[in-house]
């Protein structure tokens, strides 16, 4: 049990580094936790708690003065404003905002049904739901990933397992795409990598690349690893150019492999992510850095967001050094219930500020940190 | 129905100041009395014509409650108060009451001696008014009047902050002002007991964000102080006497102290006088640590913070200071910024708002170039910092604060609705309690229900139960009848015997008589008993009884027939009730005998 001033002398011990560390912090606490961080606009995000019942869903404006970039001194402005909120019936689990609109898809992680809402605009400011579409399942075990199609009209790619996968018209609810395969393997992540081409990652680590324009079987790339009760977690980076397309995987026992989007199966490179629990992880997140070439991050092993830098991986699998780590959840957590320790329940980075990250926990805190690269960091050395 | 009106004050979506007005009970109390900061016209006022066109509001009002010292509460106090005209009780707490008269000296020097206005309050009427204050402890009850009472509830926010509750008889209501729910390091959180009020009325300001740790602002202020004594320059922290003042250094000691920095910090002396003197008059009023710190030694002994002399501001190399008054306008702080101002190394951090017409509203708003007296100029050069460190309720905060309260209803005012329907709804949902939002100038009328506790005797409540039927229910209420007694503050419901025994008077009843005249042949007792048949058969579910002594009676209606003395086929019913029974409708039955016609002869009761 640690008194109230040991717990205040660590935060303060960690808040001291971060002056160096950090460019910006904010640090919040929602009234329930989400494990959604989904970007609406260049400055909104959006949040939902995954409670059994009733849940509210917030957007969330972030604070003017994290992203003044001229007059930043002069802006005091440090808080979220809840700019629209609105209720579900359920947990949300995933959710989706489709490019170029105020509308958003959910799952709740039992069925593979999906909610469509309306995220409101200037006349109110509540979020409704105002329709739903069918999934393949009424109960599954994780629920369906989402994917939104990235431009032409609102279409939604979903499914709970590799086999179920379909592209959805909103507008029309009508199924414009299947995914052709008989297997039966559960989807631990779905993305478009381009306009029609996507990446569908399953639980047990293998991955399948198709083209929503064809019916062609897709590509399929194995699972690197033939252990059973290892759960795997994939990102694609979406780059401008092919060559920059790579996909990482990362298992619950802390590997990490990442290969070439056209060449899955070759060589690439890989490591052994220093975790704290491997093993111990229910809500993974593997992110490409938009902006930051060959920089991941990773979350859901414990109350820490992790960056590393992939070019400094090799062939064979060794034990790699985070970049960087963001320990504000483990530190500054306020949860009462010891047992179960604070965990990153998600994840993002900002499309465009290089170094700005939010991330989610189960306490309930939201961090918005700025972090700076220690390799660049000059000046005197913290005591 | 028995209704509490609130009407908050301005017009349009203004948000600059509170200023709420609210009827309850029959009585008429203003809250809180601000400025709007944003205008220099009579716009900064509230709109007082709302109660009355022309002439003094000492009639109208029965009392003005000011929540804390801050301008968009209590700014516009003397104007009110000694311009427009109020002689009225002014309630609020004891530190209020000592910084208030300050800040208004302040506010009303620099609006008169720098921007030269004229409709403005002076000094005397300053100190007119505050003459008219009423102190208040916390959780105190006061008797503004023989049916007003006033309880102040700590608020947090700031020194002296607070919320009150207002009760006449059994409808109340609670007004929030500015309050925090999180403590931080010098003043506690707001708390109150689970009071019930009718209403609950709080600013929806900051009822939609969510707002950014204490750490993370404390945190960029040790950056930036840090950033600038590592590039060797000067810090300058124009400050009030107290609050923020004490957290910011207690914070840097604690800095320094970890960092091992070598820097010296300063405050000014006449700081240090002043805010020693508040924090003896109001230590019940900051949080544990402070009071701690307080009793332990005298609070401004630190091993690194030592008292400012104006020399100082030539030394070389690097520096801390902080120095009074809080918006640059007058004094040491716009000194030592004169001094500072042209080299880009050194940095001013304005900790609070500013008002119009200071050099520090005048940098926050980015100017760099500045007109001092005597035409001449100052370059800015210096780093400007806005940082804020006031304490306010965010959502999650007034969620808190309904949970604690469980008023009835919500009230909140200076929002626009469009931007709170969620708000509302999450409000209504949790608590199932209506939630409203008047515009500026519109008056919101919530209906109570006051319940009036009455006791029952117990010989009543028996014969009550005697009677059988459905037990009563608070969705169905059940009527019943007896005489209540209200003796000093009791109220007592009995039987109307007791009632009568208790007062020591005999029972008379009254009973009244009507006679009408039918045509029939038959003999008397036919007659009678016809018409005992025919009762009988349309009314039934009445008692309905036929004596040997030649009466009917039905309940207490009491039926006699006789004949007309003129004409013995002329029957006369004389018809005898007492003053419960509704006797028409059962008249008007009767009076439908078959082949009877009738002439109604009669005195009504």
């Amino acid at each position: 049990e640690m008194e109230d001033a040991e717990f205040e002398d660590i935060l303060d011990d960690w808040f001291i580094e971060s002056l160096k560390t950090y460019k910006d912090l904010h640090v919040y606490q929602l009234e329930h936790p989400t494990q959604v961080l989904e970007w609406t606009s260049g400055n909104s995000v959006c949040v939902a708690g995954y409670s059994q019942s009733k849940n509210e869903i917030l957007e969330l404006r972030l604070p003017l003065k994290l992203l003044a970039d001229e007059n930043k001194s002069l802006c005091a402005e440090r808080d979220f404003k809840v700019s629209h909120g609105g209720f579900t019936d359920g947990p949300v689990r995933c959710l989706t905002h489709i490019p170029g609109t105020r509308c958003a898809v959910t799952n709740d992680g039992l069925s593979s049904d999906l909610q469509v809402w309306d995220l409101g605009g200037e006349e109110s400011d509540v979020i409704r739901r105002t329709g739903s579409i069918k999934g393949k399942r009424s109960a599954s075990e994780r629920g369906s990933r989402i994917a939104a199609r990235p431009s032409s009209a609102p279409q939604v790619l979903h499914g709970a397992q590799i086999s179920d996968v379909q592209l959805t018209e909103l507008a029309s609810g009508e199924t414009l795409y299947k995914l052709e395969t008989d297997s039966a393997d559960p989807l631990s992540s779905l993305q478009f990598v381009s306009d029609t081409v996507f990446l569908a990652g399953c639980c047990n680590g293998s991955v399948y690349v198709a083209d929503t324009r064809t019916s062609a079987p897709p590509q399929l790339s194995h699972s690197p690893s033939s252990a059973e009760s290892v759960i795997w977690w994939t990102d694609a980076a979406a780059g401008p150019h092919p060559s920059s397309r790579r996909v990482i995987r990362v298992s619950s026992s802390g590997q990490a492999v990442v290969s070439d989007l056209r060449n899955l199966g070759g060589a690439g490179c890989q490591a052994q992510l220093d975790v704290q629990t491997p093993g111990r992880c229910s809500q993974v997140k593997v992110s490409w850095a938009p902006t930051l070439d060959d920089c991941i991050s990773v979350s859901g092993f414990s109350g820490v967001v992790q960056i590393y830098n992939t070019r400094l991986w090799g062939a064979e699998p060794q034990e790699a050094r985070p970049l960087f780590e963001h320990r504000g959840h483990a530190v500054s957590s306020q949860q009462t219930d010891d047992s179960v320790p604070t965990f990153v329940t998600s994840h993002i980075w900002h499309p465009e500020r290089p170094r700005t990250l939010l991330s989610a926990a189960s306490d309930g805190s939201v961090h918005v940190w700025d972090w700076v690269d220690p390799n660049r960091q000059g000046g005197s050395p913290t005591p | 129905m028995p209704e509490i009106k609130v009407t908050p004050l301005g017009a349009g979506q203004d948000v600059g100041r509170s200023c709420i007005l609210v009827s309850i009970g029959g009585k008429n109390i203003m809250l809180d009395c601000g400025m709007h900061m944003g205008y220099n016209d009579d716009r900064r006022f509230p709109d007082f014509s709302y109660i009355t066109q022309n002439g003094r509001l000492t009639d109208f009002l029965d009392c003005l409650i000011i929540s804390h010292f801050h301008l968009d509460h209590c700014g516009a106090l003397p104007y009110m108060s000694e311009m427009v005209g109020y002689d009225g009780p002014i309630y609020m707490t004891h530190p209020t009451k000592a910084i208030c008269p300050i800040l208004l000296e302040d506010f009303r020097k620099i609006t008169v001696d720098k921007k030269g206005e004229t409709n403005f309050f002076t000094s005397q009427m300053i100190k007119d008014c505050m003459k008219k204050v009423i102190p208040l402890n916390l959780h105190q009850t006061v008797q503004v009047d023989d049916e007003l009472e006033i309880k102040a509830y700590y608020a947090g926010h700031v020194l002296g902050a607070a919320m009150v509750h207002i009760k006449v008889g059994s409808e109340s209501v609670v007004y929030t002002g500015d309050y925090n729910m999180t403590p931080d390091r010098h003043l506690g959180a707001a708390w109150i007991d689970k009071c019930r009020p009718d209403i609950l009325i709080s600013e929806s300001t900051y009822a939609t964000t969510i707002r950014d740790s204490k750490r993370c602002r404390e945190r960029d202020f040790l950056k930036k102080v840090h950033e600038s004594i590592e590039r060797g320059g000067k810090v300058l922290i124009p400050v009030f006497a107290l609050g923020r003042a004490q957290e910011l250094c207690i914070l840097l000691e604690t800095f320094w102290e970890r960092m091992n920095l070598k820097a010296p910090i300063y405050f000014s002396t006449g700081l240090t006088e002043k805010a020693n003197h508040y924090y003896k008059l109001f230590i019940t009023w900051t949080n544990q640590k402070i009071r701690k710190t307080f009793v332990q030694r005298n609070m401004f002994e630190f091993k690194h913070i030592k008292a400012f002399d104006r020399s100082y501001a030539d030394n070389p190399g690097p520096m801390v200071v902080f120095a009074t008054p809080g918006m640059l306008h007058a004094g040491q702080s716009l000194q030592i910024f004169k001094k500072w101002a042209g080299n880009e190394k050194n940095m001013v951090i304005m900790p609070g708002y500013c008002v119009q017409g200071t050099i520090g509203h005048k940098i926050l708003n980015g100017q760099r170039k500045l007109e001092m007296e005597g035409r001449a100029t100052l370059d800015v050069k210096l780093q400007v910092e806005y940082m804020s460190f006031s304490a306010h309720a965010d959502a999650k905060g007034i969620m808190q604060l309904i949970r604690m309260a469980e008023p009835r209803n919500m009230l909140l005012v200076h929002g626009e609705a469009v931007k709170m329907e969620f708000l509302k709804g999450k409000i209504e949902q949790e608590f199932s309690i209506d939630c409203y939002m008047p515009a500026n100038g519109e008056t919101t009328t919530v209906t109570t229900n006051p319940s009036v506790p009455v006791d029952i005797s117990l010989n009543l409540l028996k014969r009550e139960m005697a009677l059988g039927g459905p037990l009563p229910d608070p969705k169905k209420p059940r009527t019943m009848h007896g005489t209540l007694i209200m003796k000093e503050n009791s109220l007592k419901l009995v039987s109307s015997e007791q009632a009568l025994k208790e007062l020591g008077l005999n029972e008379h009843q009254l009973r009244f008589t009507c006679h009408v005249q039918l045509q029939d042949p038959h003999s008397d007792a036919d007659t009678l008993h016809r018409i005992y048949t025919h009762l009988k058969s349309v009314l039934k579910g009445y008692t309905i009884q036929h004596l040997p002594d030649g009466t009917v009676i039905v309940e207490s209606i009491v039926i006699k027939v006789s004949s007309s003395a003129e004409d013995s086929n002329t029957k006369v019913l004389l018809l005898s009730w007492s003053y419960q029974v509704k006797t028409w409708t059962l008249f008007l039955e009767a009076a439908a005998l078959p082949g009877v016609t009738t002439k109604l002869s009669s005195r009504h009761p």
